[in-house]
């Protein structure tokens, strides 16, 4: 089968002393990472910490495990309902059409090296005495083989994770209705208190309540001391904690006043903030003393990168200031197969980013370069090379070879319509308001386009 | 068309729906401020659109694809499905080899925004001539820009309730009278708050409050002057007007050169017209990029032949190198409700904090 030589080929690859030396970097690297509640896992699995995802679960050899959810399309489903895999090694040859207006049957690009599913996703098998645990259970595939399931959704890796960490084949953050199917890192529950939550956010694991209200801390706070009274704590409402709640982990409670109890955690009481005009709003963060909680920051982007203020909010610009864009593509098959990243078929990228031709591109849409003494920092932010003639990853020693600055494994572009640091006349460029093959600015904050709480 | 700087005579251009009160009781120290509840491009319509659309209406990329792709089993997405989204992302002006209607009517809303009476102009429904409007002849053909049901229509009514990002609002001083005045302070803000609603949540109400937005808005801030006359306010053209639109959360702006307002003044709330010349570039990638090609086929507008007429219509700002028109003639229905507008830090441009 085609996904046995896939997965057997970048075994070889990883495998043996890199990926372990690999996980150790990224204990190293980071930090403080999110904490989670222990649960039930298969014998040899394990939880890894990752930059962008928080813990996520992975197979014995360290592999980030996904889920590839039922997902809403305009003209039907895509993805799995639970304990039905739908992912195999069949090259889809024509579209699904389950994207308005066009019609399905139409002949799918580049279809001689067009990879299956599994060649993509390779299924996360279960032994042969493999016994379910938990949540995890066992599912048959239509060959007969058994593979992993996690609260009846078929658990599949990602040929783009290279090390133990890794998360590069796809993220826990939200995805609207009109984008991909896309495939989902799994993890444990975050070691959080019920009336908690935790979200993935471009800045980092963002602690919320359970509805979506930011939590912030006050630097002029103590573990065992609120200096927020009076005016203060009408802006800033105190998180209570109930009668019977206990410390735990980096969760303690500090009385207020007697009976009154406040939530701590990593010795910051926490706060909501009465003038937030939306869900996971920064605007508390505005307050001077005041920021927003995290379970773990995202690594920090690279030093000659900016911040630039916008009519929206923030966003993440080069060096010059002009805003950072990220390129988005799932195509229309049956299995929503990802055509983001430089290794898929840049049929779809070249089309919307120059009309099919590559120097377009590279005049319309330029890569945001590395410069010579700029090295990737983290697993998130790397510098890799380019074939400007392709937009594929450029050969070892490629004479004509860019380096370019890529966020998760995936170059990022500025746009030529954008004349002035601040500019996003980009965003949004291509199909389904950018979200299926088109471009996203890279935002931090966007005050003014979250809706209401 | 050259363009000027003059205002058309107003009170044949607005949308009359009321008087101004004689109860000034929202003026306060001189001040009054309206937000933005309704803004959506001015189309005049006749009933079953014989006079204005004589042909019927455009096709849409759902017809369009249908009659360049009969049988597109076999087709490759390169030849078909992507062949139309780089049109529609990378357009021209040469034909697409679709008859585009363009309105054909006599009769628009709008100014005379150049103080001439050319053959493509015009003529205000009241009886004025030389109205501007060369949007309305390229979109008044096409279902998805026609009230009350176009897609368009709707998405931005809807939107200008959701979000924040498009609260703009207009505050005036020095006013002696709502009735008239020689001159009045006109200046434009965005606001931060949501709009105050009656209990349905979905009529916007008098009396609301709206904090000026003088950190991601700052750039938005302009100012001109104007005049009222028998309760119809006239303002001087701001130079260039930015104004955030957005319908499905993509944070894209219309840039509106020689921008005047013409609004029927009341103490709960503003109504009439706003005016001027779209920049073309700026006005279709606004469509595009909030509208996918999905939505756009539900309002049955072909983005790619949109543009194309567009661009034939554009009667303003040539291209110093090219010549070409970069800005096209537009006017756009207001509706506005009277606020509270707070300015940071209790100052504004040496005002009071808080217009009241």
């Amino acid at each position: 089968m085609r996904s046995a030589k896939f997965l057997s080929r970048r075994l070889q690859a990883t495998l043996p002393v890199a990926w372990l030396l690999a996980s150790a970097a990224a204990v190293a690297q980071g930090g403080p990472f999110e904490q989670w509640l222990d649960v039930p896992m298969p014998p040899g699995f394990r939880v890894e910490n990752t930059e962008l995802e928080g813990p996520v679960f992975a197979d014995r050899d360290g592999r980030t495990l996904y889920e590839w959810p039922l997902h809403v399309q305009r003209n039907g489903y895509s993805g799995e309902s639970p304990d039905t895999p739908a992912c195999y090694d069949e090259v889809l040859t024509v579209t699904a059409g389950l994207m308005s207006p066009y019609p399905p049957g139409i002949v799918l690009p580049e279809l001689e090296t067009r990879p299956s599913c599994t060649d993509l996703w390779p299924p996360a098998y279960a032994d042969a005495d493999a016994k379910p645990v938990g949540d995890w259970s066992i599912v048959e595939r239509r060959d007969g083989t058994r593979q992993w399931a996690y609260a009846e959704q078929p658990l599949y890796t990602s040929v783009r994770d290279a090390e133990p960490g890794d998360t590069l084949g796809g993220s826990k953050r939200p995805y609207g209705g009109d984008s991909p199917a896309y495939r989902v890192p799994i993890g444990p529950p975050p070691a959080v208190p019920p009336g908690f939550a935790v979200r993935t956010t471009s800045t980092g694991r963002m602690l919320t309540t359970d509805r979506n209200d930011s939590v912030y801390a006050y630097e002029g706070d103590a573990p065992d001391a609120s200096n927020c009274r009076g005016e203060c704590e009408r802006r800033f409402r105190p998180l209570l904690a109930p009668a019977l709640a206990r410390s735990f982990g980096e969760w303690t409670i500090l009385a207020r006043s007697p009976g009154v109890r406040q939530w701590v955690y990593r010795g910051e009481p926490l706060y909501t903030f009465a003038l937030d005009e939306h869900s996971w709003s920064q605007q508390g963060s505005d307050e001077p003393g005041w920021h927003n909680v995290y379970t773990q920051k995202a690594p920090p982007f690279p030093a000659s990168f900016t911040v630039q203020a916008t009519i929206v909010g923030d966003v993440l610009a080069d060096q010059r200031g002009m805003t950072i864009y990220v390129y988005q593509c799932g195509d229309d098959s049956q299995d929503q197969l990802s055509c983001d990243h430089p290794d898929d078929t840049q049929i779809y990228r070249l089309a919307m980013c120059g009309g099919g031709d590559p120097k377009r591109c590279l005049e319309y849409w330029p890569y945001v370069r590395a410069a010579d003494h700029e090295t990737g920092g983290s697993r998130t932010w790397s510098v890799i090379g380019i074939d400007p003639a392709t937009g594929h990853k450029a050969k070892p020693e490629q004479a004509d070879a860019i380096r370019v600055w890529a966020f998760r494994d995936r170059p990022i572009y500025t746009y030529a319509g954008d004349r002035q640091p601040g500019d996003t006349h980009g965003d949004g460029t291509g199909e389904w308001r950018g979200q299926r093959n088109g471009l996203r600015g890279f935002w931090l904050r966007n005050d003014m386009l979250e809706g209401p709480r | 068309m050259k363009r000027s700087a003059r205002i058309a005579v107003a009170a044949t251009a607005v949308i009359l729906t009321g008087t101004a009160a004689a109860d000034d009781g929202a003026l306060r120290d001189g001040r009054i401020a309206y937000v933005m509840t309704n803004l959506f491009w001015s189309v005049y319509q006749t009933e079953d659109a014989k006079d204005e659309c004589p042909r019927g209406f455009n096709d849409g990329p759902r017809e369009q694809f249908a009659k360049l792709f009969p049988k597109p089993e076999g087709m490759t997405v390169e030849e078909t499905q992507l062949r139309q989204e780089i049109e529609t992302w990378h357009p021209t002006s040469e034909p697409d080899g679709f008859e585009f209607y363009e309105v054909e009517g006599r009769y628009s809303w709008g100014l005379d925004l150049d103080g001439e009476a050319s053959p493509e102009d015009f003529t205000h429904p009241d009886g004025g001539e030389g109205i501007d409007n060369q949007v309305y002849r390229a979109v008044g053909c096409i279902i998805g820009f026609r009230g009350p049901d176009g897609v368009e229509f709707i998405f931005q009514d809807k939107a200008i309730m959701d979000e924040r990002y498009n609260r703009m609002m207009i505050e005036l001083s020095g006013v002696d009278s709502l009735d008239n005045d020689d001159e009045v302070s006109v200046s434009l803000y965005r606001g931060l708050d949501r709009l105050l609603t009656d209990a349905t949540g979905e009529k916007v109400m008098p009396g609301g409050s709206q904090r000026v937005d003088a950190r991601w808005g700052a750039s938005l801030i302009r100012h001109t002057t104007g005049r009222i006359v028998d309760g119809v306010l006239s303002t001087e053209p701001i130079p260039e007007v930015v104004i955030p639109w957005q319908n499905l959360r993509v944070a894209s702006v219309h840039l509106i050169r020689d921008l005047r307002f013409v609004l029927d003044l009341a103490p709960e709330g503003a109504t009439g017209l706003v005016a001027g010349y779209a920049d073309v570039d700026t006005w279709y990638r606004q469509l595009i990029r909030n509208d996918s090609t999905h939505h756009l086929s539900n309002g049955q507008i072909s983005g790619i032949s949109l543009y194309k007429a567009l661009r034939r219509l554009a009667d303003a700002y040539p291209d110093p190198v090219t010549g070409e028109n970069t800005a096209i003639s537009t006017a756009l229905d207001v509706k506005m409700a009277q606020v509270f507008v707070v300015h940071p830090g209790g100052e504004q441009d040496g005002g009071a904090g808080v217009t009241r």
